[in-house]
């Protein structure tokens, strides 16, 4: 924690984040009601002490499916960051480590990911797909890898030129235990970084594929789609749209207040 | 940094100043006059205005403004003259001789008669024209026009729905289509018709605008002009209905009951319409597969529901049970026909005669089998919480339930076309014309083909055969309502509600009819006007 | 690099169950099967999918991206001439001009407000000001677009009548004079671009307030300060030039991001756009529509990038000296 002494920034992120995750986390135990519960008799009620966040138009508790929502959209941001990940750090480090043809191959194919408009490229994937949890996750995945594999193969090709990683690969390490051992986790810091914006934007992400109707789908409950309920009724049923749309800013925003405190921490460079 | 500031403020105080809503408006003029606009809007944009050529709902919106048929359907749901002034059925029923008006005009000024019925006949029956719809068309065996103002058509068999298929078909001029390719004709955006408006003006991607017509079949209507705005977002839509900027718009049941009375700006200014909707919702089951193929087991399941529940949780209570396929108020629905009621007990009792017991963690079992499917349905709010509450009655008397949700074209292709799945929750629309071949008969199992619930009985067969060649209207009425009854009792689906229309109008429009006659609010909207103190120019400073 | 790009739009084109055929009409009792299996030959549908592929290669090459199956027969690039000399629009043609209006002015601003704040934020670093900013960029950057668009919609449209709610034009666009035209289209304008180019601001802003920092440190301004130059004079001509190089790439970099962001804007604001066609084309199953504005939208961005290359080499004098030798 003396790391992120005078980084304001970071903390209140890091703060935020936590308690996001602990709601997650503990949602089960804190939800009043259960989130799918359809009660007709209480369809659209305002805040109330029984309805901390009112209900929705099929007489759900909002907070329910709000703290519900909350491992959703989480769940998405983790595994969709995850597998980005993973096939950034994979290709990004054989690129980086052998460079050559597979290099331009890897680049080339970068290049291409990036100059479709990502966006419409989930879109079409998720809407020829069905929508479905599972999906989404693995097509923001497969979408966002392209920052992490440049970020990855840039730092092995600096650290590969080290004196201690020539010494080793003429020790006859394996080229395997050479990158695992020595330019991975030293290549860490920009994939930290990238992970945690990683998460945010594909928080985002899924708010905006719920409202276009191809994000998580009903009943279970994620910000995105509790947002898209909401909307049809804005003038008259506020706390539908105000609480995910909140929640989804804030959490957002700590992510990326983390993410960028960490670089600002973590950048040796840093004043 | 200051002067940016500045200049946002002054902006901000400029466009402020451009609008000004503080009028009183006196929606009590009902004096009757012809002008103004009507602002109306749409989700998508129409593709097509040749009805039989395009295949969505905005197209078709579109175009019966514009084109007639030979006849309609009046506001009692009866058919009544459009084109043609008077039709004879011959007496073997084989032949239909339509009486043509004499001086009719396309809004072009050139003639319509027979000619151009004939031609839309062939062109619909044509094979190289891209359409769904022509399998109707071709029964006919033989059409004539021995003068301009007949047209005749025999059919090899008696062919009752044809004056439906009548009514529907939008006819088209022969002197601007003849030489043309009815699939790439430049007529799909810039139309001839012969109704009471005519294209105005079509700004892709915007607004299409229609202009009435002084010389259509019936002679002009009142609004002078109709502006289809294209909002796709449906909740943008209903802020620009709050804003006043548009005039009238399909609701939901929530915004009907809860939200409009909320909110006394809007609902001075708006008049809310109710009216027997077009549709109806089922579960339904597939025949092919256990335990459904037992009778007892659907029935039971009939009475497990209590679907007065469904309407008041799903609908708000605006809407009604069913027990036909049939508009309610229309002759083909039978009033003595009695949906079934809401019974655990009974349902309970039919399981026990199917053979299903009690297990001790209270679930339905039979055979060491416990009682338990899915239920799937596409993305619509109504029909996933129909499905929940569904799941919970039968929860009650022990069978396990559980929801699937899939978008529509997966929905279609990957489980009801092949034939896999359980139970669906879906709808089907109330024809309007009571043949029911295409969803019941036994030979409308194949892949893509309607009775994709695989329903098998022969008697209904021979009633639906004998229903298509009855043209007498009562004879067909008898048929009808006994293929209703022997439905019901075979409940190869169970009828869950048929809901109710609603509109909102701004109340600037005048001369809608309320409560709707049968046919819906919309049949004689050629009749309505708007004052004209309320009008748009008038009312704003712009 | 194209060849990439169509093939990776072909392939997940196919992944699509169903087709054209599938949609409204599908389920309609009228419509029989043995119609729509017409319908389907017609389209080439039918045609294994190596030889749709290789059609459409072939069309490609001469940007001929054939019609629109769901708009029936409209072209889906640019327009065609009928016989009598009646012009049908074609899809992309009418729909791209507004998209790009509203990237670009988006882009304008994004440049010309984030030089701005960023470099404010860079100078008073660590006061109210950097703070205030600062804060105020990481929220532009998490609100979901389409709620504060609502939100906006509401407030200025219903609640208090400033701007029109959606739409491109009002009703009564042609009767305004030139300048009204240009004023009425601005108002309509005024909230999709906001919205669209909201986290672009943020995420620029942050860059150059990064930059501007890192700019600030260096030796070269230390030199500059000591040398007794006028601080307004180091700020502008020195660090901001050095500063700004790299954001030109970067603004070209996430062209592909706002031209994806459309879809949601313009869905909501009814503004007939590429991105809402392309939304409607995928719903609809609308292989040609769908293939071309992927390929444009590719090839848009191949552009931007380029020009912002140029756009770097011409402004770093470093690359331009060296050229000029």
């Amino acid at each position: 924690m003396s790391l992120f002494k005078g980084n304001l920034l970071a903390i209140i992120g890091f703060i935020i984040i936590s308690i996001i995750l602990f709601v997650a986390i503990f949602a089960p135990l804190l939800s009043p009601f259960d989130p799918n519960y359809i009660d007709i008799n209480s369809i659209l009620l305002p805040p109330s002490y029984d309805h901390f966040m009112g209900t929705d138009g099929l007489g759900r508790d909002v907070l329910s499916r709000m703290l519900y929502g909350a491992r959703i959209s989480l769940f998405v941001g983790f595994v969709a960051v995850g597998i980005a990940t993973l096939i950034g750090i994979f290709l990004g480090s054989i690129a980086g480590f052998y460079g050559g043809w597979l290099d331009s191959i890897i680049m080339r194919l970068v290049d291409i990911m990036l100059s479709i408009p990502s966006f419409f490229l989930i879109l079409a994937v998720i809407a020829f797909l069905t929508p479905s949890i599972w999906n989404i996750m693995i097509v923001i995945g497969l979408t966002s890898w392209m920052g992490v594999t440049r970020l990855v193969r840039a730092e092995f090709l600096s650290l590969r030129q080290r004196d201690y990683v020539l010494a080793s690969i003429v020790m006859g390490t394996s080229n395997t235990k050479v990158i695992t051992k020595h330019l991975l986790p030293n290549s860490l810091t920009p994939i930290i970084v990238s992970s945690v914006l990683g998460i945010a934007s594909a928080v985002l992400i899924e708010s905006g594929l719920s409202f276009l109707g191809l994000g998580v789908q009903a009943p279970t409950a994620s910000w995105g789609n509790i947002l898209t309920d909401g909307k049809e009724y804005i003038q008259f049923a506020w706390w539908l749209s105000l609480f995910p749309g909140l929640a989804i800013l804030v959490t957002v925003l700590g992510y990326n207040l983390l993410g960028e405190g960490l670089r600002d921490v973590l950048d040796p460079k840093n004043k | 940094m200051k002067q940016f500031f500045l200049l946002i403020l002054s902006l901000i105080f400029i466009i402020s100043c451009s609008n000004n809503d503080s009028e009183v408006i006196d929606y009590n003029d009902n004096n009757l006059s012809s002008g103004g606009v009507m602002i109306n809007a749409m989700s998508a944009e129409p593709s097509n205005l040749i009805s039989m050529i395009a295949g969505d709902s905005a197209s078709s919106a579109i175009a019966s403004k514009i084109f007639n048929s030979l006849i309609r359907y009046d506001e009692n749901l009866n058919f009544t003259s459009d084109i043609a002034k008077s039709w004879k059925i011959s007496e073997d029923q084989k032949t239909i001789t339509f009486k043509i008006k004499k001086g009719l005009e396309w809004s072009d000024g050139k003639p319509l008669t027979s000619a151009d019925v004939y031609f839309t006949w062939k062109l619909i029956t044509n094979p190289n024209t891209r359409t769904p719809y022509g399998s109707d068309y071709t029964l006919v065996s033989e059409a004539k026009v021995p003068d301009e103002h007949t047209f005749i058509v025999t059919y090899d068999d008696n062919y009752a729905p044809a004056l439906d298929t009548w009514a529907s078909l939008e006819i088209l001029p022969k002197h601007i289509l003849e030489n043309e390719d009815v699939n790439s004709t430049f007529f799909s955006r810039k139309p001839t018709g012969s109704n009471y408006y005519k294209l105005g003006d079509w700004v892709s991607g915007q607004q299409v605008n229609l202009t009435k017509s002084e010389n259509g079949v019936f002679g002009a209507p009142y609004i002078e002009k109709l502006t289809s705005r294209i909002i796709p977002d449906t909740s943008s839509q209903f802020l620009e209905l709050s804003a006043g900027n548009i005039d009238l718009m399909n609701i939901n049941p929530i915004q009907f009951k809860r939200v409009f009375p909320a909110k006394p700006k809007l609902k001075n200014r708006t008049a809310l319409y109710k009216e027997m909707g077009n549709g109806y919702t089922y579960l339904g089951f597939n025949l092919k597969r256990e335990p459904f193929n037992n009778k007892k087991v659907r029935q039971a399941i009939n009475y497990a529901i209590n679907k007065e529940e469904v309407i008041k949780g799903v609908l708000l209570g605006l809407g009604e049970p069913i027990s036909s396929p049939y508009k309610p108020g229309t002759r083909w629905s039978d009033p003595s026909l009695m949906p079934y009621v809401y019974s655990p007990k009974k349902a309970l009792s039919l399981l026990r005669e199917a053979g299903y017991k009690m297990s001790a963690d209270n679930f339905l079992v039979k055979d060491g089998k416990a009682l338990e499917f899915e239920i799937i349905t596409n993305q619509n709010k109504q029909r996933e919480m129909t499905a929940v509450l569904i799941q919970r009655r039968l929860k009650e008397i022990g069978i396990k339930v559980s929801i699937r949700v899939i978008e529509w074209a997966s929905f279609v292709n990957r489980f009801i076309k092949p034939g896999d799945f359980d139970v669906v929750v879906l709808g089907w629309s109330l024809s309007l014309d009571p043949d029911q071949f295409n969803i019941w008969h036994s030979s409308q199992q194949g892949p893509g083909q309607f009775n994709f619930v695989g329903y098998d009985n022969k008697k209904v067969d021979q009633l639906l055969e004998k229903g298509r060649r009855e043209l007498d209207l009562d004879k067909r009425e008898k048929i009808y309502h006994e293929f209703s009854k022997q439905l019901l009792d075979d409940s190869p689906i169970v009828y869950l509600y048929a809901g109710y229309g609603l509109t909102a109008v701004n109340k600037r429009i005048k001369g809608i009819k309320s409560p709707a006659p049968p046919a819906g609010i919309y049949h004689n909207s050629q009749d309505w006007y708007i004052p004209k103190r309320l009008r748009r120019n008038e009312l704003t400073n712009k | 690099m194209l060849i990439g790009i169509s093939l990776i739009s072909f392939f997940i084109m196919h992944l699509a169950p169903g087709d054209i055929t599938s949609s409204e009409a599908a389920f309609n009792p009228k419509a029989s099967e043995e119609s729509r299996q017409k319908l389907r030959e017609l389209y080439n549908l039918d045609k294994p999918v190596i030889i749709q592929y290789g059609l459409w290669l072939k069309r490609m090459v001469e940007l001929d991206f054939g019609n629109s199956f769901a708009s029936h027969q409209r072209p889906v690039l640019w327009e065609k001439k009928d016989g009598k000399g009646n012009v049908i629009k074609g899809l992309i043609q009418e729909s791209l001009p507004i998209t790009l209006l509203i990237n670009l002015i988006g882009i304008f601003l994004i440049f010309s407000v984030s030089i701005v704040l960023g470099t404010i934020s860079a100078v008073k670093q660590n006061s109210i000001v950097d703070k205030s900013i600062t804060f105020f960029i990481f929220v532009a950057f998490a609100i979901p677009g389409f709620w504060l668009a609502l939100l906006l919609m509401y407030w200025t449209g219903v609640v208090n009548q400033w701007l029109p709610i959606s739409g491109l034009h009002s009703l009564d666009y042609k009767s305004f004079s030139e300048v009204g035209q240009f004023f009425d289209l601005l108002k309509h304008l005024i909230l999709p671009v906001s919205i669209s180019m909201l986290s672009g601001l943020a995420g620029i802003s942050l860059y150059v307030r990064n930059g501007m920092l890192d700019v600030l440190h260096q030796d070269f301004i230390t030199t500059a300060r000591s040398k007794g130059l006028k601080e307004k004079n180091v700020i502008f001509t020195h660090a901001l030039k050095n500063a700004i190089l790299p954001l030109i790439t970067i603004i070209g970099l996430s062209i592909p991001g706002l031209i994806g962001g459309s879809v949601i804007a313009e869905s909501i604001f009814a503004i007939p756009g590429m991105g809402k066609l392309f939304y409607d084309s995928v719903l609809m199953r609308d292989f040609p529509v769908i293939m071309g504005i992927l390929t444009i939208g590719s090839v848009l961005t191949l552009i931007g990038t380029l020009i912002a290359d140029i756009g770097y080499a011409w402004a770093d004098p470093r690359i331009r000296k060296g050229l000029v030798k």
